[in-house]
This record gives structure tokens, sequence and C-alpha cells, in this order.
């Protein structure tokens, strides 16, 4: 047991916080070890706005995981979201340096050095560079070692973040003396372990409905072209309901997880739903036609926003995403939501089922980004680039599971 | 003194000489004013000020005042706030002689155009002056009249708040919830009249009918004692044999009562209700009850029962809470000391607690809110939350969520101005 180390996959988010416990042995073996997740306090839209209540939450989701594991932690892997996250797509160019025009590791350097140059002010952060492929005179490469060329470029998208929500987050961590090794946007999380690299390649959208925020990842050609954080998910579902059916919060979420549907129909006029133990008003009945109006209005402007960026983007081509949406989250539970998806963006999607190879508890939609961080704890890599063609790490785990 | 006065001073209890004078401001607040249909109320006097000359003329109101021909030539403000300031300027005198001798101003406007909010600042600058208490009630644009209109709305009412007793916003995207599914937009702009209407109304019969429970202007003002904070308002009403249950219910599903922003805990309520003759005490107390469960104030409530005799088994309740997010001092160095002052507050009071890292680990980061909200930010910890989440607006802690002009924390449906029928 002396090269393994436990790695603690934390997502700090709106409605609750998850924790999977991973041991590493060796270079390639991860045994999940540990998991929880409870209810999270303290944080909105993704973001922690009362730093005391959501370490207290953190904390003891993390004790209570490593207590079922009778084991500590070493390092942190967390995962970021939150609509302070800002990406861009910067190309780097070098010439060729050797006279021969054979491109060496030197240029290669060189070139990433370009893309990366774009210095941000003191309130940002960097969290992400994800390498897009290699040009040689505008010709597409994987690997542009030794090859002949004039010219070398290469893209990247980049993800930044506000630097005091970032460190507010680390902070929490630090509050019980762990040390955070890396960051992962909660997106490119989740899209490591829902695709396949099939799906990678044919283009596909992952689209992660949560509490507070929904985060999305593009793949094209087998590279994240395009990330981004829509601050909109299931509580600000929950929050329309309540104003509209004046309603307390707790009914509403009621509302929403018994009869929500993400789509109106012309039934829904005709059917009535109740309120259940609202002593305040008395039981009241409502037509099922004013949840999912409700519903129905939030999720497409939501799958719609989405769109917008995608086409300002100009990477909305359905050609190029033929594996469709993939969604995930909490939210992604709420019926006929890939129905809407599917409507405002003119691309077929389907609801995950979360991934086959590990414990069926895992599969719930909430521990995606989780298991997406141990995946980038296991390849061993750092976090900031996205390895060119991640080989399934939960074939490597799958048997090796002991929960 | 009017003979009118006269024979109201007979009828009515101790606040024979109170003055009221329900003042529209702009196009919307004059025909707000126009369409009020007050119950018999006597010496309550009605007035409008307005930039557009013509738009006046056509109203029925006695005491009207053409403001800023200096400055447009009585064509209307156009939309452009500037305009509406330097009008409202340049005739502070006369709107100083409008209001003087007035103890309860009602100012009633439409904000997101050029003239209503310019008016307001000064109105209430002089009114400052006076001594006599303020509120307004303010409608908000609808989304659909362009993010524009909202952001001058937006912009105003903050500043209104500071200067006034007591600010009603009234969104027209919340009361389009109100009525019937199919609203045209001319009648939906009229809802916010009949909703002003209803809250003018019961104000006024609170303060000058006889009642089985009597509140007068010291009431009011004990309520309203301050400059700035939120004012919160709600009104139900029910007709028919169950009224008493029926007009609660409707009072508690009120759109007004049910908005995001809306504070946690109101520190001073007053309600009132309008009943007929059947409305006896008991029922009164019923209601009392009911009421101060529901709001959670129970050492400042103020309860006023007013008889309508021309009621039978129907019931208005109307109720207007306020909450003092901040102590504002100098009163009577009105708008641009207000102004300035919000803006420090904000910038400082955030700003420097954040950049320290070793300070208690209160605040998350810096804000990235309009400064003016800033300030209610600020003191958020002066009022404690007694009621968790169902009672408070679930977003206030949280930046603003600004996507193409739109807050997306609001509902989608309401910014849409898709019907949701409860009922």
């Amino acid at each position: 047991m002396s090269h393994s180390r436990v790695v603690g996959a934390v997502e700090i988010g709106t409605s609750k916080v998850a924790v999977l416990l991973g041991e590493i042995v060796g270079e390639s073996g991860l045994n999940i070890i540990g998991h929880s997740a409870s209810s999270s306090k303290g944080v909105k839209k993704g973001v922690v706005t009362d730093l005391n209540a959501a370490s207290d939450c953190v904390h003891a989701a993390i004790m209570a995981a490593e207590k079922n594991s009778n084991s500590r932690i070493d390092e942190v892997f967390l995962a970021q979201t939150g609509s302070h996250l800002i990406g861009n797509f910067n190309v780097g160019t070098t010439n060729v340096s050797a006279p021969d025009g054979v491109i060496r590791s030197v240029d290669i350097d060189a070139a990433k050095a370009d893309a990366k140059r774009r210095k941000l002010p003191n309130t940002r952060t960097y969290i992400h560079h994800i390498q897009n492929p290699f040009s040689v005179d505008d010709q597409l490469v994987e690997n542009p070692l030794s090859r002949e060329g004039r010219r070398l470029q290469v893209g990247y998208w980049s993800v930044h973040g506000d630097s005091d929500i970032v460190s507010d987050s680390l902070r929490v961590i630090r509050g019980i003396d762990l040390d955070v090794s890396d960051m992962v946007i909660s997106s490119i999380a989740s899209g490591a372990v829902l695709l396949q690299d099939s799906e990678k390649e044919n283009g596909a959208l992952v689209v992660d409905i949560g509490g507070g925020t929904t985060d999305y990842v593009l793949y094209r050609k087998g590279y994240i072209v395009k990330t981004g954080v829509v601050p909109v998910g299931g509580d600000h579902i929950t929050n329309d309901l309540s104003i509209g059916l004046r309603v307390g919060r707790k009914s509403a979420e009621d509302f929403k997880v018994k009869h929500g549907r993400a789509y109106y129909q012309t039934g829904d006029k005709d059917e009535k739903v109740w309120t259940i133990g609202d002593l305040t008003i008395g039981d009241r009945e409502y037509p099922l036609a004013a949840i999912t109006k409700i519903i129905e209005a939030r999720v497409s402007e939501i799958f719609d926003i989405i769109k917008a960026e995608l086409e300002v983007a100009e990477l909305l081509e359905p050609m190029d995403i033929a594996s469709g949406i993939v969604l995930t989250g909490g939210s992604a539970r709420l019926a006929g939501i890939d129905e809407v998806a599917k409507r405002c963006l003119g691309l077929d999607a389907t609801v995950s089922e979360g991934s086959v190879d590990v414990a069926e508890e895992l599969r719930q939609p909430e521990y995606s980004t989780v298991l997406g961080l141990l995946h980038y704890a296991l390849t061993g890599q750092d976090a900031s680039q996205e390895m060119a063609k991640p080989s399934s790490f939960l074939r490597k785990i799958s048997g090796l599971l002991n929960i | 003194m009017s003979t009118e006065t006269q024979s109201l001073l007979s009828q009515s209890s101790g606040s024979s000489d109170l003055k009221i004078k329900i003042i529209g401001l702009g196009g919307a607040g004059t025909n707000a004013v126009d369409g009020l249909k007050l119950d018999d109320l006597g010496d309550v006097r009605l007035a409008a000020i307005n930039t557009d000359a013509q738009a006046l003329n056509a109203s029925p109101i006695a005491e009207k005042l053409v403001i800023g021909r200096s400055v447009t030539r009585g064509l209307g403000a156009g939309g452009e706030i500037e305009i509406g300031r330097a009008a409202a300027e340049a005739d502070r005198d006369a709107i100083a002689r409008l209001i003087t001798d007035t103890d309860l101003i009602i100012l009633i406007v439409g904000l997101g155009g050029g003239t209503g909010s310019a008016v307001a600042s000064v109105v209430a600058e002089v009114a400052a002056k006076t001594g006599a208490l303020v509120l307004a009630f303010a409608t908000l644009p609808f989304s659909f009249e362009g993010a524009r209109r909202k952001h001058i709305a937006e912009e105003s009412i903050g500043e209104l708040r500071q200067l006034v007793h007591g600010m009603i916003p009234l969104p027209n995207d919340v009361l389009l919830q109100e009525g019937e599914e199919d609203t045209s937009v001319l009648k939906a702009f009229a809802v916010a009249d009949r909703w002003i209407g209803r809250g003018v109304n019961s104000l006024c019969a609170m303060l000058l009918k006889t009642g089985l429970i009597n509140q007068d202007f010291g009431s009011l003002r004990s309520v309203f004692h301050d400059r700035g904070g939120k004012t919160v308002f709600g009104t139900g009403t029910a007709n028919g044999p169950d009224y008493v249950k029926n007009a609660l219910e409707d009072l508690f599903i009120c759109p007004l009562l049910h908005m995001g922003d809306r504070p946690s805990q109101l520190d001073r309520i007053i309600v009132n209700v309008i009943g007929g003759a059947d409305l006896g005490i008991s029922k009164v107390n019923e209601i009392m009850s009911l009421v101060s469960k529901r709001f959670g104030s129970r050492e400042d409530l103020i309860f006023g029962a007013v008889i309508d005799e021309a009621r039978h088994e129907s019931l208005e309740i109307c109720v207007l809470g306020k909450a003092d997010m901040e102590v504002t001092a100098a009163v009577e160095k009105a708008t641009a000391t207000a102004r300035t002052k919000t803006t420090i507050e904000g910038g400082l009071g955030l700003e420097t607690e954040i950049s320290k890292e070793d300070k208690p680990p209160r605040p998350v980061h810096s804000s990235k809110l309009p400064k003016k909200q800033q300030t209610l930010e600020v003191n958020q910890d002066e009022f404690t939350f007694i009621d968790n989440d169902e009672q408070r607006g679930y977003f206030e802690k949280t930046d603003r969520n600004e996507y193409n002009g739109e807050d997306l924390d609001v509902p989608t449906f309401m910014r849409r101005g898709i019907k949701i029928k409860i009922k």
C-alpha cells in the first residue's frame, strides 16, 4: 500500500455537496472507496455565498466519506462552476525555427506559449488551458513533431475565473487542512465520464443542469471546443414555481419533483394537482398547466441561451455534433427535458443514465462530475490540459469497485 | 375650509383636519389618478403634474400643474429623464405651492419615462421641508417595453426609495398575473391602476372613516417614520358568504407579496380591513391573528377596521409593511447627498472587507451589483431571517444575473408575459 494515495473528488454544488474517495494504486489502478452526498448550504448559483455555512457542510460531507471508507484523504480535486467562469479561444502561432523546416519540440513549446500569452487582470485566474489540434501551414495535424512546414499553430480553449470566488472555494477545503491538487470545471469533468471516445470524436454536447447552474461542454472531433456556464438551474425552476403559484419553496419543490414536466401540453389545463400540508393556506388545487407553463418557459430559456452562445461562436452545426446532446445533473430528472432540448437546439438529446461501469448508486447524475474529477486524478496529468485521447478510465476501475 | 370638510369633521374621528393630497405625476400617474374611484371620502384632494400640457388638459382633475414650459414648451419630456429633471427644477416653486399645507402626500407615478421619476424626486425634496409624509405608488414597466425603460425605472426606484417614507413598487410584469388569461396590452396597463386604487382607497378610508378599530394619521406616521427602506403592499378581497377566509386567501396569494426582492422581515405593519356592517369584532380578531401570524411582526402590527355600510358579505384587506434596511441620516439634504452617500457606503463597505484575507469569513466576494443595491446588501445583517427561505427573495444575496439586459433570476414566465392561471 506504500504507493497508494487517497484522492478526494469534491464538488460544492448549489444543492448538493458530492464527495468521492478514490484510492489510486501505482500507475493506473483506482478503487473508489468512499462516497457521500449531502445537501449543501451557503451556495447559490454555483458560488459560495456564505463561507461558514458552506464550510460546515463540505467538511461534514468529507468527514462522512472518510469515515465510511475508513481512510484519510491525501489530496483534493475540486470542481468549479459559476457564471464567473469565462472561456476564450486563443491561437498561438510560431514560425518553424530550423532552416530545414522540420518541426522540433522547441517550436511546439513556442506555439503553446504564444497561445497562452494573454495576461489576465489580477482579479482573474486561469483554470484551464485546453489544447485543440495543431496545424502546420493550415493543415490540421495530430502531432506536429518532425513534420515539415513553415508555420505552426495551436489553439487553446482557455477558461478563467474570478480570483476571489475561486479562492473562496479553495478556502473551504483548506479549512480542514487539505490541499487542493487541481481544479477542473464541472462541465469538463462530467463530459469526461459521460461520453465515449467515439461520441467525442463525432461531436457531442454535454449539458449538466444542476441546482444553481447549467454547465455545458461541446466536443468536436475529439476536442473540447467550448465550455460555458448558464447561471440558471433547478433552483430557478423552484423559485419560479414558488412565485408563480404563490406557495412556499418547499411546496414548489414538491410540485416540481412530483408533477413537473419540462413542457406544457393541452391536457394540462384540465388536470388538477394538490398541495400537501401547507397548513397556512390549506390544501389547494392548481391546474397542472400552471406548473408546466412556468417550467417550460424556464427550461426552454436555458437551452435558448446555450443555443445563442453556440451560434455566436459559429459552432452549432448539427453535422459536427452528430452524437447530439447528453443531459445530466439533478435537473435532468425533470420529465420531458430531453424533448425541450431537442426542440430548442435542433439536436438529438438523451438523458444520461450514468456509466454502466460503476456501482449503481454512483450512476446518479449527481456523481458524474466527481467521477470526472477522479478521472483527472487517475490519468495523473495536469488537469489544465485535456489529454488527447483519454482511454476510458472507467474500464480501468471496473471490477475494482468495492462499494 | 370648505363646507364639505366641515361636514366631514362631524363624522370622522380625531383626524378632522388631516389634509391628504393624491398627486399623479407624468402621463401614467395622471391617468391613474383620473381613474381613481374613492369611496365617499370627503376632503381628499386630487392633483396632477405633467410636462405635457395637452395630456394634462384632457384630465378631469381639478388641480393641474404644467411644469417645465420653459424647457419643453409644454410638449412633454419625450421619455428623456434629463428633460424631466430640468422641467421639475425649473418649476420647483410651483411644485412647492401645490403641496404646501398638506399632511399626507400620495404620489402615483409610472417609472421608466422622463417626467414621473424626476418630478417625484423634487416633490419628495420639497415635502421634506414641510414635514409632510410622502408615500409613492410606482408602476414599473413591462419587460416587453424594452430594456431602456426598465433600466430607467430601476434607477429611479432606488433613488426615490431614499427620498420618500414609503415606496411601493408595482411591477407590471407581476400584476399581469392577475386578471383574465388574454388581457390585451391596454387592459394590462389599467390593471396597475386598479391595484393603486385599492391601496389608496383603503389608506384614505382608514384615516378618514369611523370604524370598529380606528387608526389615525399618527399610526400611519409611526409605521413610516423614516425615509428609505423597503415597503411591501398587498391586498386581498372577497365577496360572498365565506368572505373572511376567501379574502385572507386572496391576500396571501397576492402577487405583490410574492416578489423575489421582497424583504424577508417587516419591521412595522399596518393592516386595514374594510367590511360591511356584518363584520363583527370577532371576525376582525380572527383576521388580525391570522395576518399577524403570517407576517410575523407581533408587536409592531397596527390594525384598523372600517365599516362601509354599502358593503355586505364583502371584505377588503390591505397590508402595508415597512422594512428599515438602513438608517438614513440626513433627511434634509435630499437627492444629491442620498445618491453620493449610497455610492460610498456600497463601495467601501464591501470592498475593504474583502481585500483583507484574515478578516472573519463573512462577505464572500466582491459583488457586481449596481451600487445602489449594494447598500441594501451591506446592511442585511441588521435584520434576522426568522422564517428561513420560505419568506425571502431566494436570490437576494447573489449577484444579479444579467443576460442581454434581462435579469435571469426573475421568473422567465414573467419576463415573457406568460399568464399563469392558478385558480
